[in-house]
């Protein structure tokens, strides 16, 4: 850690978007810099600091929620103009709060859909993304406009080199990055750690495009465009740390460096070489400020030459990270400072006793209503909350996490069947003694003071019969604050029944691989595609693809790595895969769904007979590598149970009580970093196989053959695992 | 809160592993504290940094200054204290499963070797009431006792549960110092001149007990709470994951030392934390001691793996980190506004929820939104003993048409599972009434706190109702719907001088009936009461008679005990004898007596055997041995015998073991009865109930004790 900034408080606005923060750029003599937020509730303020206390320039009323802040200008000229997107307007202010511009867009269908995103000005060129399109406007006329496969995440513009065109790297979710021109695509790239964010250096809108990328697992990385190819290489690994949520820039002495905000509401500075940036930035300063960072941005705010580091988090708050050398500072600066802080926080203080007593005569306005015969209706307004849930790791966990503007008290959860639960090390997790049928499951979660983001990891109890695994879960969460709304909001999630298949993968690259042994599942009949869009959203997790004429996507296996190729239009679908149990499910799904709807299906399977031979092959090296792990693991837990002191047993080097490996063994007894999942891929395999058979028919004999492979794969006798599989080659007629 | 940087003054390895909780300081020369630990099963180590030890103790290998001390059981326990009154050096004292040592490590003697029948789980030293001299306090599995530096027994008593912790403590402020016990059924007894003067309830396992200043004491729980109590009353308590290894107080702050090698400094009024500091690995121990001989103690933190921190007491400001060691008092401004900023944000949350509930309540909208609840909507709460089941209905139900939602009942050591009970009806079962079944499995006051949820079915987002409700001690039994259930015989008879109004009031407050207790005429003398407990069936009658004879017909010995007790904190009586007839315990008691005096003799003669044996051992092995150079048949025979031999001293120790087990077990269950026979007394008489049962049991009299149950005394 080379910097110390220390952490001070400017002021409280409204739930805020990611990016709706800005620092404007120093006007004439002066050189203190303008704070510019926009708010969930539509206010956009902007202030200045003066003695550490917000002065406000100007404020505008209450509206639609502001959900991007941008600043721009025509060429040349400092970017003081203000933009804000909220629904389909766009509004323009100046510098001194006066609208210049405001434009409702056509945008009508998505806008519906609350995924209106502005991003970037350019001269009179106006780039807009909503849900998953990228629509340009010239002259603020619609000009062209491009679909991606997902939602648009980011973007940010860069001149087309020898022509006026602008060229711009366009983040979609779960894919990767595209570089689009004229409407047209360029080039692509994918991002297998899911990106969120992309971080340009200002000073950079040239030729060569060259972005940062954060991504959900917390990793930041680079993305360029050399030669006409368009590569994205990762930089700084996640290392447990939270998904990149924005990034600013910050410049002093040392430097220019990224300023990264993120979702568990770390902030990061690193410095990054701008001679050479494909460099590893280095870390040079960390702060939690425990709650989603929303906004990041650098500039000289509070009238010193050296720039301080402003944020502004989830719940609003809106702060600065300064040198402690000039909180500190020279003594005499000090009294000065302090008298300003102490008259500060009476202020507050005042402010806060006005408040309280404000409050106070609502409460009681309130309690009246609560006594009076007349039944009024009490609609309290929907809490803020935001949630999201993550596909399944390797071991099947699947994350739910929850947000809130306000401190949460206590979850409650219930669910139609039993899962594993897991939560943050902050919370206490109690599962309670379930109702009458014994099938569901409650579970209370309760928070420590004054947390707002928590986090519940849950997994399916592995079950063996086809049927209830190809149920979904519906989780019902219940969400009870810790102060003053006294109302609980509740979530509903429904747990999908391949949890793995959460990694995207592009079509053209896996369909020509021709080692996977290929199951078929071929489904006709009167559906629509906004009908099997939903029985899918069943089985796979994460978003789908929006109902079009023609649909084609692949998903892959977080564990096993395999894939499944969903393709469907009016009346036909066709999923195809290398794992049987998953088609298996589908099937299931697909039929249990159409019998409900009353729709007619013909549903054909198409499994090759050398399958469980076949597949087996493919994951063979990796059953054999997690048996290894396996077996460290169990050596080292019988040693470590017999208590042995590594050190007393390297004194005596001459007569080793214990053989290398052992030693080896006892060496690093403590370390748990070795993590196998050799018991999930023998279930795995067995799984296949009893697919397999019940999907093919012949369901003799099975229990034993069962047994068998159980033992054959336990012991890692691959051999006797391919005999049992090749015998089965031929069915017994 | 983020972990703090805070360097400790001192650390050191002592490259040995430490076994949890049996960890001491003493100092065996008078002057230099020596860090004494557990190094797992059998093996004890010294730190000496000022100077090596003599006798029995062996340099360790692994550190210079640590010498190891082998015994030939487990060690369970340890502790230290200036015993001998003659001398000023603190005596060892080793806690193993059946026995306790004290040693004089300093001039390598033992003082004293004592048989601990009833097992030992934790030793302390200190004086207390009106003993003077330092004693060895000793928890068993049953009972407490304190030894004298030559292992006499100065006094003993029976309590219900293990012993999990021990302090002295001066508990009612007289000047004397009182004994504070924690036992694993949840109880923090005080003892006070070999009576127990309160009792207070907890809802875990009581693992750690520590002083905090004249009037108040702080405790740790096995599910994780800790707290401080003052004068009886809880100040406050927090519950974490973890477990609590041990508790100081250090600086005017409580420090704790959680199981994961968490240690935090909290608040002494309110548990609010005012610095965390994380250690390698697990926590082992935390010790209050001047460790580095300069005048003021330190806390000493032990890790499992034998990592020793040592951190000064807490102060304000000093943040030890050497950057900011000129601490402003600026910065104290800047955190109270960031404290402001966040009141003030929550404040305005609050006011813009109101805001936008009072200008939606205006719209006249006919449709429902699904947020909405008609504002009068009121929660009533009731508890129905439910005689089929055998539980506690607690019915929630508001007073129009919404519905409730889920149920939320928060309550400690009331639930099979975890700390909340829920309730969440399927769709087609919701109704504006709740039922949530409640079984609380003892007699003890309980709060449970309810949440529900009220809205409308397809409301996305509910109103949180909160309420609390007491459950009075005895809210398990209920009026006995039809008498024709066979009444019991057990019975407990004594005698008080007080109006049945009286009577009527303390029914109503410890019992939960359906309609109060109320007398039918002024002139009512006598009050006949029929009750069934909701938990196994049982009758429970009570009958005051006219002539102040009042008797409580049960076969629950320990309910009696419980009324008694109960009626006479009610009635404030100081002292009270009763007669007890209970026949079923009377037999348990025989046959617990009849085990435990065969158990001793058979354990004798098969430490006989056990011995015989080993001697036999000793001397084969050197014959085998001298005969591997001229026989080799015969040295395989020797050897052959003594495989055998070895085998059969297995088979003797499993036997061992098992008598051993059966011994604790069948002790346990006798010291049960005995507690529970004092429990059926009051005050003096409640003592003269253990002096009398502890000099039966010493002489094996049966006859005696079974008399002592009966009528109080021998």
């Amino acid at each position: 850690m080379d910097y110390n900034l220390s952490r001070i408080d400017y002021t409280v606005c409204g739930v805020t978007c990611p990016d709706t923060l800005k620092i404007l750029p120093a006007y004439g003599q002066k050189t203190e810099q303008k704070i510019v937020i926009g708010d969930k509730n539509g206010v956009l303020q902007c202030f200045g600091i003066k003695d550490e206390e917000p002065v406000v320039q100007f404020k505008t009323l209450p509206g639609k929620p502001i959900t991007s802040v941008q600043l721009a200008a025509a060429s040349g000229t400092q970017s003081d103009k203000i933009f804000t997107a909220s629904g389909n307007e766009v509004k323009g202010y100046t510098r001194k709060g006066k609208v210049f511009l405001s434009i409702e867009t056509a945008l009508t269908e998505t806008i519906t859909a609350m995924a209106f995103d502005f991003r970037n000005v350019v001269g009179s060129d106006l780039i807009l993304c909503s849900g998953r399109t990228v629509t340009y406007y010239r002259d603020l006329r619609e000009y062209h406009s491009y679909v991606c496969e997902d939602r648009v995440l980011d973007i940010a513009t860069f001149a087309a080199p020898n022509n006026a065109r602008v060229r711009l790297v366009v983040l979609i979710a779960n894919k990767g990055a595209i570089i689009l021109e004229n409407g047209q695509l360029v080039a692509r790239t994918s991002i297998p750690s899911g990106p969120t964010r992309l971080g340009v250096l200002a000073t950079l809108h040239t030729a060569d495009i060259f972005a940062f990328y954060g991504a959900s697992d917390g990793s930041i990385g680079v993305l360029t465009f050399e030669h006409s190819v368009f590569s994205s290489k990762c930089l700084i690994e996640g290392r447990g740390l939270g998904s990149v949520v924005c990034f600013g820039w910050f410049y002093n002495n040392g430097g220019a460096h990224l300023a990264v905000g993120r979702y568990d509401g770390s902030i990061q500075l690193y410095l990054v070489d701008l001679e050479n940036l494909s460099e590893k930035p280095r870390l040079m300063f960390t702060y939690l400020c425990g709650e989603p960072v929303t906004s990041i941005s650098g500039g000289c705010v509070g009238g010193n030459e050296e720039g301080e580091l402003i944020a502004a988090t989830f719940s609003g708050r809106v702060f600065a990270l300064r040198h402690s050398r000039m909180i500190s500072g020279v003594a005499n600066i000090i009294r000065a400072s302090n008298d300003n802080l102490a008259a500060r926080r009476a202020k507050l203080e005042q402010e806060i006793a006005r408040l309280e007593k404000q409050t106070l005569n609502e409460r009681e306005k309130y309690q009246r209503s609560t006594r009076s015969l007349y039944a009024g209706l009490s609609t309290p307004p929907l809490l803020n909350i935001q949630h999201e849930i993550s596909g399944a790791t390797k071991e099947g966990w699947q994350e739910l996490q929850i947000t809130s503007a306000v401190p949460l008290d206590m979850l409650f959860i219930y669910c139609n069947k039993k899962l594993h639960m897991l939560t943050d090390s902050a919370a206490v997790l109690s599962i309670c003694s379930s109702q009458d049928n014994a099938s569901d499951m409650l579970a209370t979660v309760r928070c420590q003071a004054g947390m707002m983001r928590v986090w519940v990891r849950m997994r399916d109890i592995s079950n063996k019969s086809l049927t209830s695994r190809s149920e979904s879960k519906h989780v019902f969460v219940y969400v009870l604050p810790a102060g003053a709304p006294r109302v609980a909001r509740l979530i509903t999630l429904k747990l999908p029944t391949l949890p793995f298949y959460s990694q995207h993968e592009e079509l053209n690259a896996d369909t020509d691989s021709r080692s996977r042994s290929w199951c078929q599942l071929q489904v006709t009949g009167s559906f629509s595609v906004a009908e099997i869009t939903s029985w899918l959203s069943d089985a796979l997790p994460g978003e789908l693809p929006r109902p079009t004429t023609n649909i084609a996507f692949a998903r892959s296996h977080t564990l096993l790595g395999t894939i499944i190729i969903c393709k469907y239009q009016r009346s036909l679908a066709i999923f195809k895969s290398d794992d049987v149990s998953a088609i298996a499910i589908i099937r299931n799904i697909v039929s249990n769904c159409s019998v409900e709807k009353r729709i007619r299906l013909d549903i054909s399977c198409d499994i090759p007979d050398s399958y469980c031979l076949d597949s087996f092959e493919n994951i063979k090296n990796k059953l054999a590598d997690e048996y290894q792990k396996h077996k460290t693991i169990i050596l080292k837990n019988s040693i470590r149970s017999l208590d042995l002191d590594y050190n007393l047993l390297s004194l005596d080097s001459e007569e080793p009580l214990l053989c290398e490996d052992y030693m080896l063994a006892c060496k690093h007894v403590n370390n748990d970093t070795i993590q196998t999942y050799f018991t999930e891929l023998v279930e795995t395999i067995l799984q296949w196989y009893n697919d397999w058979l019940s999907i093919c028919l012949h369901s003799h004999n099975m229990k034993d053959d069962e047994q068998r492979l159980r033992k054959a794969l336990m012991e890692n006798n691959l051999e006797e695992v391919i005999n049992i599989f090749s015998h089965k080659l031929k069915p017994i007629l | 809160m983020q972990i703090s940087t805070v360097q400790p003054v001192f650390k050191l390895e002592l490259n040995h592993k430490v076994t949890p909780n049996i960890v001491t300081i003493a100092k065996y020369d008078g002057t230099h504290p020596c860090l004494t630990a557990c190094a797992g099963y059998d093996k004890i180590i010294i730190h000496h940094p000022h100077g090596g030890l003599a006798g029995r103790a062996q340099r360790s290998q692994a550190h210079g200054e640590v010498s190891e001390l082998n015994l030939s059981q487990a060690v369970i326990a340890l502790a230290a204290g200036q015993l001998r009154p003659d001398s000023n050096k603190d005596m060892l004292l080793i806690g193993s499963p059946t026995q306790i040592l004290a040693y004089d490590v300093h001039d390598n003697t033992d003082l004293f070797f004592r048989e601990a029948s009833d097992g030992v789980n934790v030793i302390t030293t200190g004086s207390f009431g009106k003993y003077t001299e330092t004693l060895a306090l000793v928890g068993g599995n049953s009972s407490v006792h304190g030894l004298d530096w030559e292992g006499n027994e100065i006094f003993w008593n029976v309590v219900s549960g293990k012993v999990c912790a021990i302090i002295t403590f001066d508990y009612d402020k007289d000047g004397e110092n009182e004994l504070l016990i924690g036992c694993d059924d949840s109880y923090i007894r005080v003892l006070k001149n070999n009576q127990f003067i309160a009792e207070l309830t907890e809802t875990g396992p009581v693992l750690c007990l520590t002083p905090v200043n004249e009037v108040r004491f702080a405790y740790g729980l096995a599910n994780g709470t800790i707290g401080i109590y003052e004068e009886g009353i809880r100040l406050w308590r927090v519950k974490s994951k973890q477990n609590a290894v041990s508790l100081q107080w250090s600086g005017e702050s409580l420090a704790c030392c959680w199981g994961n090698g968490r240690i935090d400094w909290r608040e002494g009024s309110s548990g609010k934390v005012l610095r965390r500091v994380q250690m390698r690995t697990n926590g082992a121990a935390m010790l209050l001691c001047d460790y580095r001989s300069v005048g003021a103690p330190d806390l000493v933190c032990v890790s499992d793996k034998g990592e020793v921190l040592g951190y000064p007491p807490y102060q304000e400001n000093a943040n030890f980190n050497a950057a900011s060691k000129k601490s402003l008092p600026s910065e104290e401004d800047r955190l109270a506004i960031t404290e402001l900023f966040n009141k003030k944000q929550a404040l305005l949350v609050e006011l813009q929820h109101n805001e936008a509930n009072a200008a939606s309540a205006t719209s006249t909208d006919p449709e429902k939104p699904a947020t909405a609840m008609p504002t009068n909507t009121k929660l009533q709460v009731a508890v129905v003993p439910s005689c089929e089941q055998g539980v506690l209905q607690l019915a929630i139900s508001t007073n129009n048409e919404t519905v409730v939602r889920a149920a939320l009942v928060l309550a400690e050591g009331i639930f099979e599972s975890g700390e909340t009970l829920a309730r969440h009806p399927s769709p087609a079962q919701l109704r504006s009434i709740l039922h949530v079944p409640l079984c609380p499995p003892r007699d003890v006051p309980v709060d449970v706190h309810i949440k529900a949820l009220v809205g409308y079915p397809e409301s996305e987002q509910f109103h949180i109702f909160e309420l609390t409700k007491q459950l009075p001690r005895f809210a398990m039994y209920t009026i006995n719907p039809n008498s024709s259930y066979n009444k019991t015989i057990d019975n407990v008879t004594f005698r008080i001088t007080e109006r049945v109004q009286r009577l009527c009031i303390w029914i109503n407050q410890n019992f939960l009936l359906e309609e109060e207790m109320e007398l039918e005429t002024e002139e009512m003398k006598e009050l006949h009461v029929s009750l069934f407990c909701l938990r196994d069936r049982s009758i429970l009658d009570m009958d005051f008679f006219a002539d102040g004879h009042v008797k409580f017909s049960t076969n629950d010995l320990r309910l009696a005990g419980d009324l008694v007790q109960s009626l006479a904190v009610f009635l404030n009586l100081s002292d009270l004898q009763s007669v007890a007839h209970f026949p079923e315990a009377e037999k348990s008691l025989r046959v617990e007596m009849e085990n435990a005096s065969q158990i001793g003799q058979m354990r004798s003669r098969l430490a006989a055997e056990t011995a015989e044996r080993a001697q036999l051992i000793t001397a084969l092995l050197p014959a085998a041995q001298d005969a591997a150079s001229y026989d080799l048949k015969e040295m395989l025979n020797r050897y052959k015998e003594v495989v055998m031999l070895n085998e059969e001293l297995l088979t003797g120790c499993h036997i061992r073991r098992a008598t051993q087990e059966q011994a604790v077990v069948s002790l346990k269950s006798l010291h049960r009865i005995l507690q529970q026979a004092a429990r059926l007394r009051v005050g003096k008489y409640s003592k003269d109930v253990v002096a009398a049962s502890r000099r039966a049991v010493k002489e094996n009299n049966i006859e005696a004790l079974i008399k002592i149950l009966q009528v109080g005394d021998s």
